[in-house]
């Protein structure tokens, strides 16, 4: 039999916003235990790889040639014609950074937590959680196949796409199907891609939404897909469409696949609660991921760090309510909710584009100086070469 | 079985490739991942059938 354990902040899933939150909750005085029920962290990947950087500062992530594969200029998005309209740096600002090992990442992130002084258990699985009084006081778990229990006053699901735990404790992170991709990758190599660049394919080559290379150093590349579940015709649709993407473009075409990595993105609107008594819930699990661009790594890292530290109070505070641990949920909302809101309005509006139309937007930014790359110019830009195109999105203008 | 349609996830490993996709849908929670082994829960799945759309490599049949 395993022994029953203690803690005071109790972390489910060690990737990167787990981890983080472990850090930031044992940096700042709590005694914290990091589930993760693989036998290796950060392994098998389950990621496009694409991340940007001008976050990492602000959550005390140190760049390392350890998890970074090349370091991007920008990114070139291509209409269904192929017209491209190239952002680089200066544009976008946060939004190209890296294409990263996510292995790597994942570890580095989870030897960040264990040095500053939270336990990680590995092989370790939630089962299920433990309640009383209505309020969540631990979870169920099995390691190595043994059950046992753990008792925390503060519970944090971080358990990714899957989340269960969240469900558990009485949070309504349920999605629809319009709410979520289903994603397909290979990893290729021989393949020609441009390592200064992350290239998007918009349009029906992949329905609401885009066909992705993230490119790495040696002819390698991530070449993925990602495909609204609510426009899904056929089972296996995002592998047919992948691999009809790939079959009509040389470049890719040529490669050969290395690696297949498959997965959920939610392109939800964020959830509306994200604490209850004793209980938060962090990264993609909490359905933080971008829904423009499907990137979660860095809400979920920001996201961490609040929750870590609002843990640690709260375990100090000796208070675990709903009502002090909602320190945690407006931190996050004011850091970045209302972007999220912003981007799920966005592509609400572009899964129902034509691929006439999205030629017209990307022909009408063609040579565009863009000062900043936001919404409202974009469209203003539009505006001034197709004014029908823009008549459905006035309310953004 | 009650008037259940059979469910059938190929976990053999010959097109399932354990990415978590299917749990996350579900509107039940009552799809499970265990590193390369997906079990459903029969008693309640409801079959409306979400998990084979939203699976990436149509490694989901309920017939």
């Amino acid at each position: 039999m395993v022994k029953d354990l203690k803690t005071d902040v109790l972390v489910i899933g060690a990737g990167p916003a787990g981890s983080m939150t472990a850090k930031w909750a044992a940096k700042n005085g709590a005694k914290v235990l990091l589930l993760e029920k693989r036998q290796e962290i950060g392994s098998p990947v389950r990621c496009g790889e694409g991340m940007s950087k001008d976050w990492l500062t602000e959550v005390g992530i140190a760049p390392s040639m350890r998890w970074i594969n090349v370091e991007v200029e920008g990114a070139r998005i291509y209409s269904p014609s192929e017209k491209v309209l190239e952002i680089n740096e200066k544009h976008a600002g946060n939004e190209v950074g890296y294409v990263v090992e996510r292995d790597s990442f994942d570890k580095q992130l989870a030897i960040d937590a264990a040095n500053a002084g939270a336990e990680v258990l590995l092989k370790t699985a939630a089962t299920g959680i433990l309640k009383e009084n209505g309020k969540v006081v631990g979870v169920k778990a099995k390691a190595f196949g043994e059950p046992f229990e753990i008792r925390a006053p503060v519970t944090i699901g971080a358990d990714g796409f899957e989340s269960q735990v969240g469900r558990w404790a009485g949070l309504p992170t349920n999605l629809m199907l319009r709410d979520m991709d289903t994603c397909l990758q290979y990893r290729m190599t021989n393949v020609d891609c441009d390592v200064r660049y992350c290239d998007f394919y918009l349009g029906k080559v992949a329905p609401g939404g885009y066909v992705w290379i993230f490119p790495k150093a040696d002819g390698l590349a991530n070449v993925g897909i990602g495909v609204q579940v609510s426009q899904v015709q056929n089972p296996a649709d995002a592998r047919t469409y992948l691999d009809k993407w790939i079959a009509a473009h040389p470049a890719y075409a040529k490669g050969k696949t290395i690696d297949v990595v498959g997965g959920g993105v939610s392109i939800s609107p964020p959830l509306k609660q994200t604490v209850t008594d004793g209980f938060m819930i962090v990264g993609d699990a909490a359905r933080m991921i971008d829904p423009l661009t499907g990137g979660g790594i860095a809400n979920g890292c920001i996201a961490g760090k609040i929750c870590g530290e609002v843990a640690a109070k709260a375990v100090t505070a000796n208070d675990v309510s709903k009502a002090f641990l909602m320190a945690y949920d407006q931190g996050w909302r004011a850091r970045f909710e209302e972007k999220l809101y912003r981007n799920w309005l966005a592509k609400e509006k572009l899964v129902t584009l034509s691929d006439a139309t999205f030629d017209k937007v990307i022909d009408a930014l063609q040579g565009v100086k863009l000062e900043k790359l936001s919404v409202h110019n974009i469209l203003k830009a539009v505006h001034d070469k197709y004014p029908e195109v823009t008549k459905e999105f006035e309310a953004f203008l | 079985m009650t008037g259940k349609k059979d469910l059938h996830i190929e976990s053999s490993g010959q097109l399932c490739i354990y990415c978590g996709a299917c749990v996350g849908i579900c509107p039940l929670n009552c799809i499970y991942l265990d590193e390369t082994r997906i079990t459903f829960d029969e008693r309640i799945c409801t079959r409306c059938e979400i998990c084979v759309k939203a699976c990436p490599v149509g490694a989901i049949e309920i017939g």
